[in-house]
């Protein structure tokens, strides 16, 4: 299901993780913006200005996931290592169900239990022979490990943005280069911008900012890179012309910062006559999203994780 | 009479009247003015008949008063403090919620009445789309999956009752559909592979009257399109958002949601049905009369829960009972609302996952388009070719109108094993823009489409017409705008301080006319300057 909001987590996850988490750009490297320069700011969204530096933002996805609390990663580890010769066998080593045994994993009692062993407990001590399930002579402290255990396979499966992304590099690097040349060596060198590009990026990342890479940004994420960003060129009926990095346009007017800093912007209703030029460098990277195959796309990734 | 028994009657009765309340038979025939169910009426078209405010005098419109929710409390960036419910207006009063939130207040003033707030227990606070009014009760979902029943007049709590279990991460966003003596309600969440379903329950009790499952079960029609019985009891197919009903038919029309595991769909092969489809109900028994699947086998997490609009027009020249739904896949249906059977089966957008549609008017999955481990690029992303935002159909234009995203992502399949739970994969997503598209509901023809300047991230917006001949819906740079419906000329605009959030509505009180929208925490009224 998933709503329009959840994508908009998605998006600003794939900023952190492709960005930050996956050891994304390294900023220094790179030219920044002048701090007064607030388009991508503009963009972000519920009306305020993003969240403040130092955000944790993987809990908050987490708190809004409504998963609960991560367990004692410690007792996760003791859960599976008691959970694994026990269990495994009917339940599977992942929990996920095994010879007779179902999944623990969408379990409603587990889902109940929440980490507490207070379900589980009476279960494993127990066991549940009418269904098959000898009794278990573990101690409270074993249940409760396993308990912690299973509440991490819950989470991992809940929690989608933490998904591990697997093997993506399954293109040819020969051909992915023949279509660089083609299409994008008018814009990008191997040698020149893109020199040691797959030592910058994750694969994810790499492969999600060939394919587009994003202007929106927020506060306490690393500035996008200046050549992402649109230019406009705009005419006045004075004939007077300002040109600057593009702020903001929509039906009712414009926005640019010029090379000194200063902001300008114009309400098309209060300046007939007024006519402007943008210039979206992106331009060429939305003309081939659309031209794309799957394997032009495998095939660029992989040329491309040979730039290290 | 005794003068004590005069003036305790003078004093009740006017007390009598109003706690008489909304009667279902004027949610049936709404009372001119009044918006008195999600939708407006049933239909679902969210076309007013009002003209006060009109192509004429729409310069003229101005702010009448603005009510802020939870005012002093922190924003969650996930969009929890947004108003994504549309105001119900009811003897003079709005409706309104968020996640865990109801509010009541003056419409003529925007002023509190009352504020009720529900102690949550968990679950998804994505957000939440109104109240349900049946007499002098209020009715609205919880995120923890309760039902909820205040007094209208008040805002006293009268009871709650459990309506899905918050640790299998269900969570609940609709608005309680009231017709007749049923409360109709669905259920959200797709985290863990729960069934979806639908539900009446009493208005006085809050008691099952019927309970409408997703996913048949072993040996019912459609079985057959799952695997086993484990994949077709953790299907999925919520009911996410409020449906739509024919009282002439007596048939409820509900959109149900994706498939489960969502993106991983090796251990569900099968058409998965009534997963991604739309469903006809009889709304007294809780029976599927008819059933049409717009996604056979998703696994773009494309939900078909866009509103199933009733459009009494014409088809190739003959009258027909019609149904049309904009879906989240980019396919754009018209049914025949008596028996399911697709009309129109036209895509709005340049998409690339289907080879075509079938002899059934569905359309036909291209397998290579599929989640993949290195990735599929495809259109749309899974936020899809459009969303919830309410659509809106002008009779007088014969034009259905909604809103649109052209965008690309990454699909990536990250559980291989045979038996993938939860999500099994997840989407980055590229580029998108927004666009509201004008279609000839005949043909599948776009008449005509705005393309919203400046933008590489997509917002979706609610729509309203009215017989002003105007059209009233929000653009993603945080303007609320008037378009002529005809043309997409722009008439009007006024500029927020957020993204429209909800789906616009309006009423008249005193014979002034108010048109009304949510952008973030704020309730927006607006009438024209006298």
């Amino acid at each position: 299901m998933n709503h329009q909001k959840i994508v908009l987590l998605v998006v600003c996850l794939a900023f952190f993780v492709s960005d930050t988490a996956l050891g994304g750009p390294h900023s220094p490297q790179e030219p920044t913006l002048p701090a007064q320069n607030t388009t991508p700011a503009d963009k972000s969204k519920n009306g305020q200005q993003g969240p403040p530096p130092g955000f944790d933002f993987q809990k908050a996805v987490r708190d809004f996931m409504a998963t609960g609390e991560p367990p004692d990663p410690e007792a996760v580890k003791r859960g599976q290592a008691v959970f694994a010769p026990n269990c495994g066998f009917c339940h599977g080593s992942t929990g996920r169900g095994g010879s007779g045994g179902p999944s623990l994993v969408r379990s409603v009692l587990v889902l109940h239990d929440a980490g507490t062993s207070k379900e589980i407990y009476p279960v494993v001590h127990n066991g549940r022979i009418s269904k098959g399930m000898p009794a278990f002579p573990l101690s409270e402290a074993e249940v409760k490990d396993i308990s912690a255990y299973l509440l991490s396979l819950v989470q991992a499966t809940a929690l989608r943005d933490e998904y591990k992304i697997l093997n993506i590099v399954t293109g040819d690097a020969g051909k992915g280069e023949t279509y660089f040349k083609a299409h994008c060596a008018n814009c990008h060198a191997p040698n020149g911008d893109l020199a040691h590009v797959a030592s910058k990026y994750e694969l994810v990342a790499l492969q999600t900012r060939f394919l587009y890479p994003k202007t929106e940004w927020f506060p306490g994420m690393p500035p996008p890179d200046p050549r992402e960003l649109s230019t406009a060129t705009v005419k006045l009926a004075s004939g007077q012309s300002y040109a600057g990095v593009l702020n903001k346009i929509d039906d009712f007017g414009i926005s640019i910062t010029d090379a000194s800093g200063a902001k300008h912007s114009w309400e098309f209703d209060a300046e007939p006559g007024i006519t402007y030029e943008i210039n979206d460098p992106l331009k060429g990277h939305r003309d081939l999203l659309k031209q794309y195959t799957d394997d032009d796309m495998h095939n660029i990734l992989t040329y491309l994780e040979t730039l290290k | 009479m005794k003068l004590r028994h005069l003036l305790l009657f003078c004093v009740c009765f006017p007390v009598v009247l109003a706690a008489q309340g909304l009667d279902p038979a004027d949610i049936q025939k709404p009372k001119p003015g009044t918006w008195p169910t999600y939708n407006g009426d049933y239909s679902g078209r969210r076309y007013s008949g009002l003209k006060q405010i009109n192509a004429g005098n729409v310069r003229d419109l101005k702010s009448a008063w603005t009510y802020v929710t939870n005012a002093g409390t922190p924003k969650s960036i996930f969009g929890s403090g947004d108003v994504k419910s549309t105001p119900l207006m009811v003897d003079g009063v709005l409706f309104f919620t968020e996640p865990d939130n109801v509010w009541a207040i003056d419409a003529r003033t925007g002023h509190e009445i009352w504020h009720y707030q529900w102690e949550s227990k968990g679950g998804i606070h994505i957000g939440n789309r109104g109240v349900g009014i049946y007499r002098d009760w209020v009715f609205f979902e919880a995120a923890d999956d309760h039902l909820i029943s205040l007094d209208k007049n008040t805002g006293k709590f009268r009871w709650s009752v459990q309506i899905a279990d918050v640790a299998q991460q269900y969570f609940s966003t609709p608005a309680p559909m009231v017709i007749r003596n049923h409360v109709i309600v669905g259920v959200g969440g797709d985290s863990l592979d729960v069934p979806g379903f639908l539900e009446a329950r009493d208005p006085e009790t809050g008691k099952v009257q019927w309970h409408w499952n997703s996913e048949p079960r072993p040996g019912e029609p459609g079985a057959e399109t799952w695997p086993d019985e484990e994949s077709m009891t953790h299907g999925g197919g919520m009911t996410w958002m409020p449906g739509t009903y024919d009282p002439e038919l007596n048939l409820l029309y509900w959109g149900t949601g994706n498939p489960n595991p969502v993106h991983a769909a090796q251990g569900r092969r099968g058409d998965n049905l009534w997963t991604c489809s739309t469903v006809a109900l009889n709304p007294d028994t809780g029976k599927l009369v008819w059933g049409f699947q717009a996604s056979p086998h998703d696994t773009h997490d494309w939900d078909n829960v866009q509103t199933p609009i009733l459009i009494d027009g014409e088809i190739k020249g003959a009258k027909r009972k019609l149904l049309a739904v904009a879906s989240r896949n980019g396919y754009f249906f018209v049914l025949d609302r008596t028996n399911g059977k697709a009309l129109v089966s036209v895509p709005f957008l340049d998409l690339n996952w289907s080879k075509g549609v079938n002899e059934k008017g569905q359309p036909i999955p291209n397998p290579a388009k599929e989640p993949k481990v290195d990735g599929t690029l495809v259109v749309p992303a899974s936020g899809g070719a459009t969303n919830w935002p309410p659509p809106s159909f002008n009779p007088e234009t014969g034009l259905f109108y909604f809103s649109a995203t052209p965008s690309y992502a990454v699909y990536y399949l990250t559980d291989t094993g045979p038996k993938p739970e939860g999500y099994g994969g997840r989407d980055t997503q590229l580029w998108g823009e927004s666009v509201l598209i004008a279609m000839d509901y005949q043909t599948g023809k776009i008449r005509w489409k705005h393309v919203y300047p400046g933008q590489s991230q997509p917002h979706l917006a609610g729509i309203l017409t009215t017989a002003g001949g105007l059209l009233f819906t929000g653009d993603p740079s945080r303007n609320f705008i008037a378009f002529d419906p005809v043309t997409g000329k722009i008439l009007w605009h006024a500029k927020l301080d957020d993204e429209t959030s909800n789906g616009p509505m309006t009423y008249e009180l005193d014979g002034k006319q108010y048109v009304v929208v949510g952008a973030g925490a704020t309730l927006h009224a607006y009438t024209l300057q006298n």
